[in-house]
């Protein structure tokens, strides 16, 4: 068998001391920079790229992707515990694992979090190496008229992901939607919004907008209400999981993998888009759904799940295709062109070892990951004993760096401080941030894609359903928007939801 | 309030600098850390050559030269951020076609002034970009057969882009003001994704970096038509230059270093004539050549000149095709 040789190949250029002595340092510091919250593995690996000059190519790339795969991990685990993503991708997991944290459980949310990421890492890394020439393909079927179908798709099913009103969700998604038309428009350059600010525009940044929203806003909540906060942090139990955990997770992160397996393989949305879809579906499909948002296990397995998977599969168009989906791996193809290598279609058989040692690389760095994370734990959650005065002001200054490091711009610290304020206000009146955000990403990415697809078709609107990909995503959409509007789900719905 | 002290204090530290900058200045220069703006996101082309440059910078003169990265609305964030330092020599910065050249006519207002402009030190390299086709949306073999394509099928045909006003997008308005074409523009937020989506046949064809590019068309997904340097480009030794077929056609995408209007001519000559010694040595022409680019070096004139004329070129392609203002 072919694949065998080339997976040998692999573990031979992923196991020499040298490499794996370079992805531990890659996986170590990926942990660090996630947990760390703003400063994000696309710095960091443009920080290290001059460093990577002088290392033999296979060295540079599998550190490269450590930092990557590593941040992913470390991203939840400052969610969990005080409610701030480290990660854009770990956004979702604060909503349920910070309610886990708070009764009692960040030790299990943590766990939960680490060997789900494992889990989904190997699935995908396996999938990478039997299935990654084909899933290129499907990536290369979706151009803009697919991806229009697929955001309307993502849009409607996030309404499953608010709980308590409906009209209050919608609200959310479409504050989301204003917010995320601020900046220039992709077609035509005009400025939108910007009130001749030149920082406003590239748009809000994401990463400053959530951090505000969750973690600044947090620490105000926190403020208000000193009793209800100490209550919560003492009480620390349970580090692993039972054997009920384990049966309730099962389920969620073998949907949570598949999800992020394929989102990821799509560029531009990746690992963020198929957390949120993860914890959506989980929502729709989980038997304990009443539980969601009140620190439900299944809302943590899941969307960590997805988007280790998905960060795992977003390697797929760069190293068959040659084109970069996401930031990062941009600046791996800026690596590897800097090696000498020209990512593209014949990098398979041109640098086999390159390959498929990043390939087998990847399986032994979640390996690492999760030896390196489930002894730390322990150690995290010695954190949340920190007296709340002095994590205070820790946690605001770490987000003013990780805030400012994004873009070198203090605008960007400002902007978060005000969405702390915007945070708490919707805190206040009721509302579910996680809409906002959705529909923040989707937003800009639905009118972009609709646009382009009006334009290749030279303003022909059937070409969304001529395409069959796109029909049968629109179909699913109208589906989903029926059962989410018919009376009896609807009456269910507020059932479960509202207390 | 906040901006009313951050001025205070600006004006503060300013004042303080020119005190002690005046007093050696030139010979013992530079005696402390130097900052080069980079107002692009690391891991492009820009940042790339940027640190290449400091790299060297910093081993010829034996001071810290540090790389800070500014992006943000087109390079122009960055450059507000050098005209606004201190005009001693201790803050440069990168600059390309876009931001140098490109943006003075497509956004109606700069955070800095337009007529000050910056002190060119010298234009580090120049990358051509290559005219790509999708073979199966569009069977041609030259730009002739591609021109007499567009010209018989008026309209029908689209071009990708990294962007409105970016390079890539200008060499394709380039195209249809100087053939007549009628061509559809679609947009992307940077090339990578518009080139995906001429690989795939959403989109029929576009102009784009080399080395990207060289390697779909090695594999046989894109065609290579021409280059758009007036030499032919080495990365693709085969591939005939526009200009052979459309004479005067020249759009390639450039970086150069400057410093801040104002800064003392004898520091401007220090810097520019190491800047041209460092692009001259073997080794790092190699490198610059590998990422698909010609390395430069000239001096703060012959810059100075260059960017007069690509500002003009530009502006008249932009008024041609009535690219919309920014």
């Amino acid at each position: 068998m072919d694949i065998f040789s080339d997976l040998w190949l692999g573990a031979a250029t992923a196991f020499h001391p040298v490499n794996l002595a370079y992805g531990f340092i890659g996986c170590l510091l990926g942990t660090a920079i996630g947990v760390l919250p703003g400063l994000g593995p696309t710095a960091t690996i443009a920080m290290l790229l001059p460093i990577t000059f002088g290392l033999q190519p296979e060295s540079a790339l599998i550190m490269l992707a450590g930092i990557f795969y590593g941040a992913q991990y470390g991203g939840s685990t400052t969610a969990v515990l005080i409610n701030l993503p480290g990660e854009s991708s770990s956004v979702v997991t604060a909503i349920d694992g910070y309610q886990m944290a708070r009764r009692g459980r960040a030790g299990a949310a943590l766990a939960t979090a680490a060997l789900g990421s494992f889990f989904a890492g190997t699935v995908a890394t396996v999938l990478l190496a039997v299935a990654a020439p084909p899933l290129a393909a499907v990536a290369l079927k979706f151009g803009p008229a697919e991806y229009f179908s697929l955001m309307v798709l993502g849009l409607v099913a996030s309404v499953a992901l608010a709980s308590g009103s409906l009209l209050k969700a919608f609200a959310m998604i479409v504050f989301g939607l204003l917010l995320g038309a601020i900046g220039t428009d992709v077609e035509s350059g005009t400025p939108r919004y910007v009130f001749d600010i030149p920082q406003l525009y590239d748009g809000l940044n994401f990463v400053a907008v959530s951090m505000g929203i969750f973690g600044l806003c947090e620490i105000l909540r926190n403020l208000e209400n000193e009793h209800e906060r100490s209550v919560g942090v003492r009480k620390v139990t349970g580090l692993m999981l039972t054997r009920d955990d384990f049966r309730r997770i099962r389920g969620p992160v073998l949907r949570g993998t598949a999800l992020g397996s394929l989102l990821g393989v799509l560029p531009g949305g990746g690992a963020m888009l198929s957390s949120f879809a993860a914890y959506a579906l989980e929502k729709r499909v989980s038997p304990n759904r009443a539980e969601f948002g009140k620190g439900a296990i299944e809302g943590v397995a899941a969307p960590e799940a997805a988007n280790n998977a998905g960060a795992q599969t977003s390697f797929i168009p760069m190293l068959t295709l040659g084109i970069p989906g996401n930031p990062v791996m941009a600046l791996m193809v800026g690596a590897m062109i800097i090696q000498g290598i020209t990512p593209g279609p014949n990098v398979i058989s041109e640098e086999p070892a390159l390959f498929w040692g990043m390939i087998v690389s990847m399986w032994s760095g979640n390996l690492m990951l999760v030896i390196l994370n489930l002894p730390l734990i322990g150690l995290w959650l010695r954190m949340l004993t920190i007296p709340y005065h002095l994590l205070f002001p820790a946690i605001i200054g770490f987000c003013c760096i990780g805030a400012y490091s994004i873009n070198n711009s203090v605008f960007d610290v400002f902007i978060m401080a005000g969405f702390s304020v915007v945070g708490f206000a919707l805190f206040k009146l009721r509302f579910e941030p996680a809409p906002l955000l959705l529909g923040f990403i989707l937003g800009p990415m639905l009118e972009e894609n609709l646009r382009r697809a009006m334009l290749i078709s030279q303003g022909d609107p059937t070409i969304f359903v001529r395409s069959p990909l796109s029909l049968s995503l629109l179909a699913v959409a109208v589906l989903v928007l029926g059962l989410v509007l018919a009376p009896s789900i609807n009456r269910k719905r507020d059932e479960a939801f509202t207390e | 309030m906040h901006l009313k002290r951050f001025i205070t204090l600006a004006a503060m530290a300013a004042s303080i600098c020119a005190v002690t900058a005046t007093a050696g200045r030139g010979q013992d220069y530079p005696s402390k850390t130097v900052t080069v703006i980079v107002p692009f996101a690391a891991g492009g082309n820009t940042d790339a050559f940027g640190r290449l440059v400091a790299e060297q910078l910093d081993k010829r003169l034996g001071q810290r030269f540090i790389v800070e990265n500014k992006p943000g609305a087109g390079g122009n964030i960055g450059l507000g951020e050098l005209a606004r330092a201190e005009p001693d020599g201790y803050t440069i910065g990168m600059g390309t076609v876009s931001s140098n050249a490109i943006n003075q006519t497509l956004f109606k207002t700069l955070p800095y002034d337009k007529a000050k402009g910056f002190a060119p030190l010298s234009l580090i390299a120049r990358m051509p970009n290559v005219l790509v086709v999708n073979p199966e949306k569009l069977p041609v073999n030259s730009v002739q057969e591609l021109i007499e394509l567009l010209k018989k099928e008026p309209g029908k045909h689209t071009y990708a882009s990294s962007g409105v006003g970016t390079s890539i997008h200008l060499a394709g308005e380039l195209l249809a003001t100087k053939t007549g074409v009628k061509i559809t523009h679609v947009p992307y937020k940077g090339s990578s994704q518009a080139i995906m989506d001429v690989v795939a046949g959403h989109v029929d064809f576009m102009f784009d970096n080399i080395p990207t590019a060289a390697q779909q068309v090695k594999a046989g997904k894109l065609r290579a038509l021409a280059v758009t340097s007036l030499d032919k480009a080495s990365l693709l030794p085969d591939v005939p230059t526009m200009d052979s077929v459309i004479p005067g056609f020249e759009a390639t995408s450039w970086h150069g270093i400057f410093a801040p209007a104002g800064t003392p001519p004898e520091i401007v000559e220090k810097l520019s004539k190491e800047v041209q010694a460092i692009l001259h040595e073997p080794a790092m022409k190699e490198k610059i050549e590998s990422m698909g680019a010609t390395p430069v070096g000239n001096t703060s004139e012959e810059f100075a000149t260059f960017i007069k004329g690509e500002t003009e070129k530009w502006a008249e392609v932009i008024k041609a095709a009535n690219v919309p203002l920014q």
